[in-house]
């Protein structure tokens, strides 16, 4: 009977699929160390990278990568689902710290957040500190001169504006002027080269994008208020468990070491002609750390 | 480069075909039974099947999230950010479009043929066998709107898989990825691949379907 014929063949076929993906799935279940991680990270490549050269000295091992903000990133990894986080939110890192869930990290990298708005400048922030400049673009904003575009998607970069805000004692939330996204870094400047608005954004994707924008300058680049911090946790096994902390702590170690710096610092430089990030080096006068320790206060 | 895209485009037909057949699996004899008598329940349930069809599918995804999560009940399973937690993400997502679509079909086919099959003096297991008999060409349709459903969604296979380079990178991943790197004209290129192996499944099912 046709219908009889049909439910066979579709049995048949569901169990063979569902047998080969599994057999596709087993052959890596060995050693799988899982990485929740900041997308403005993962975009520009540098984690394949660093991943591709660990791979050389531990075959055994596969590292995979889920770029998601960094908000998303923690709670992630809080519900189990990671093994360890790369994360550039001190405040939000700080919250997951005081809980248990990460173990104390390292900072292995690090650059500048930078304001980009439209070349000309309507609240004249160039040249200022990038305090001065929130505050500018607010006042600019009132006057109906200036438009700010706003990731708002809880993603480290998205804390490091709110926080710059209040740390220049505004309140842009709500204001016409300022608009609300929720959208990734790269939609956020595109949004801001249409509207011709200022925006904050961290320099890889920025220069990653720099050609498609051709509205936007950098504005303010400098100033320790725009350090933008990247570190590593492992998952707290005891406060999560099931994590593969072992795997986690010899992959920390690896971004940390010589090697993993020297990476990180190179990065970037055969594509722009500039280095991405800075490496952290142990983070030698323990400025970075201090830098962490207010920016976690503050949030 | 291109070789990597040919292991997504596989993975996708793979993950896709497999979330379609599933779902196929149990949609048609809901429908089959939903269709059978006419009742109030049932078309309320209906109803509710036709809601579920504007589902978002990040909602499904995050809903399987929480569910299929180490900290979740499911999490024993350990199958989250695997190739098969997206395989059954796509076939929940598209379980309500299947059933919708198979119920209007059966519905209209019983219409003409229950009836001239009951009168000639068929059972009703006959009558019933006839029907979806009759039905099948129509059924596959659906089917295939069911897996183009699964292969262009983003959200599930973004939430449950977590785009993993080499594990559970598919077309819709690789595509959203690309954008935010800034690749538009790779992306580009991506989505007409993506529309392309659609366009041959759908011709070649619809081949096999006519000569079988």
């Amino acid at each position: 009977m046709r219908i009889r014929r049909v439910f066979v063949a579709l049995t048949v076929a569901v169990v063979v699929s569902i047998l080969f993906l599994s057999i596709y799935q087993t052959g890596q279940h060995e050693n799988i160390l899982r990485v929740t991680t900041t997308t403005s990270l993962y975009n520009t490549g540098l984690l394949d990278k660093l991943a591709e050269e660990f791979k050389q000295m531990h075959p055994d091992v596969s590292v995979q990568f889920i770029a998601i903000g960094s908000g998303e990133a923690l709670r992630r990894a809080a519900q189990g689902d990671a093994d360890m986080v790369l994360s550039h939110a001190p405040n939000l890192e700080k919250r997951y710290l005081d809980d248990g869930t990460l173990k104390p990290g390292k900072i292995f990298a690090y650059n500048y957040f930078i304001i980009v708005g439209p070349s000309d400048d309507p609240a004249n922030v160039t040249g200022m500190s990038p305090i001065e400049a929130m505050a500018a673009i607010y006042t600019a904003g009132e006057r109906g001169r200036a438009i700010f575009v706003s990731r708002a998607d809880n993603s480290g970069t998205h804390n490091r504006e709110l926080m710059l805000w209040s740390l220049a004692s505004v309140n842009p939330s709500g204001k016409t002027w300022y608009l609300e996204l929720g959208a990734d870094m790269a939609l956020t400047l595109m949004v801001a080269n249409e509207k011709k608005a200022y925006t904050l954004s961290d320099v890889g994707t920025y220069l990653k994008f720099s050609d498609k924008l051709g509205e936007l300058k950098p504005l303010v680049e400098r100033g320790d208020a725009l350090i933008n911090i990247y570190s590593v946790y492992v998952v707290n096994p005891v406060k999560v468990p099931g994590v593969n902390e072992k795997l986690a702590e010899v992959f920390m170690r690896f971004i940390t070491s010589e090697e993993g710096q020297k990476i990180i610092e190179n990065y970037g430089i055969d594509e722009f002609g500039k280095p991405l990030f800075n490496a952290a080096r142990g983070d030698p006068t323990g400025e970075l750390k201090n830098v962490w320790e207010s920016m976690a206060k503050l949030g | 480069m291109w070789q990597e895209v040919a292991e997504v485009v596989a993975r996708s037909l793979l993950i896709s075909g497999t979330a379609t057949m599933l779902a196929a699996f149990w949609s048609i004899p809901v429908a089959m039974i939903l269709t059978a008598k006419e009742s109030e329940f049932r078309r309320v349930l209906l109803d509710l099947t036709n809601t579920l069809v504007a589902i978002p599918t990040v909602l499904v995804g995050l809903v399987l999230y929480l569910l299929l999560s180490r900290s979740g009940p499911l999490g024993f399973l350990g199958i989250l950010y695997t190739p098969t937690s997206i395989v059954i993400g796509e076939a929940v997502l598209i379980t309500p479009l299947i059933v919708s679509l198979s119920a209007s079909v059966l519905r209209e086919t019983r219409a003409g043929i229950w009836e001239m099959a009951v009168s000639i003096g068929a059972t009703e297991r006959q009558a019933l066998v006839t029907m979806v008999t009759e039905s099948l060409p129509r059924l596959m349709s659906v089917i295939l709107i069911g897996f183009n459903r699964a292969i262009g969604e983003l959200g599930v296979a973004l939430m449950l898989g977590g785009n993993i380079k080499g594990l559970t990178r598919v077309m819709t991943t690789a595509i959203a990825l690309e954008v935010s790197k800034g690749e538009f004209e790779f992306a580009l290129a991506l989505g007409g691949v993506l529309l392309f192996v659609t366009f041959l499944v759908t011709a070649i099912v619809r081949k096999v379907g006519k000569t079988a």
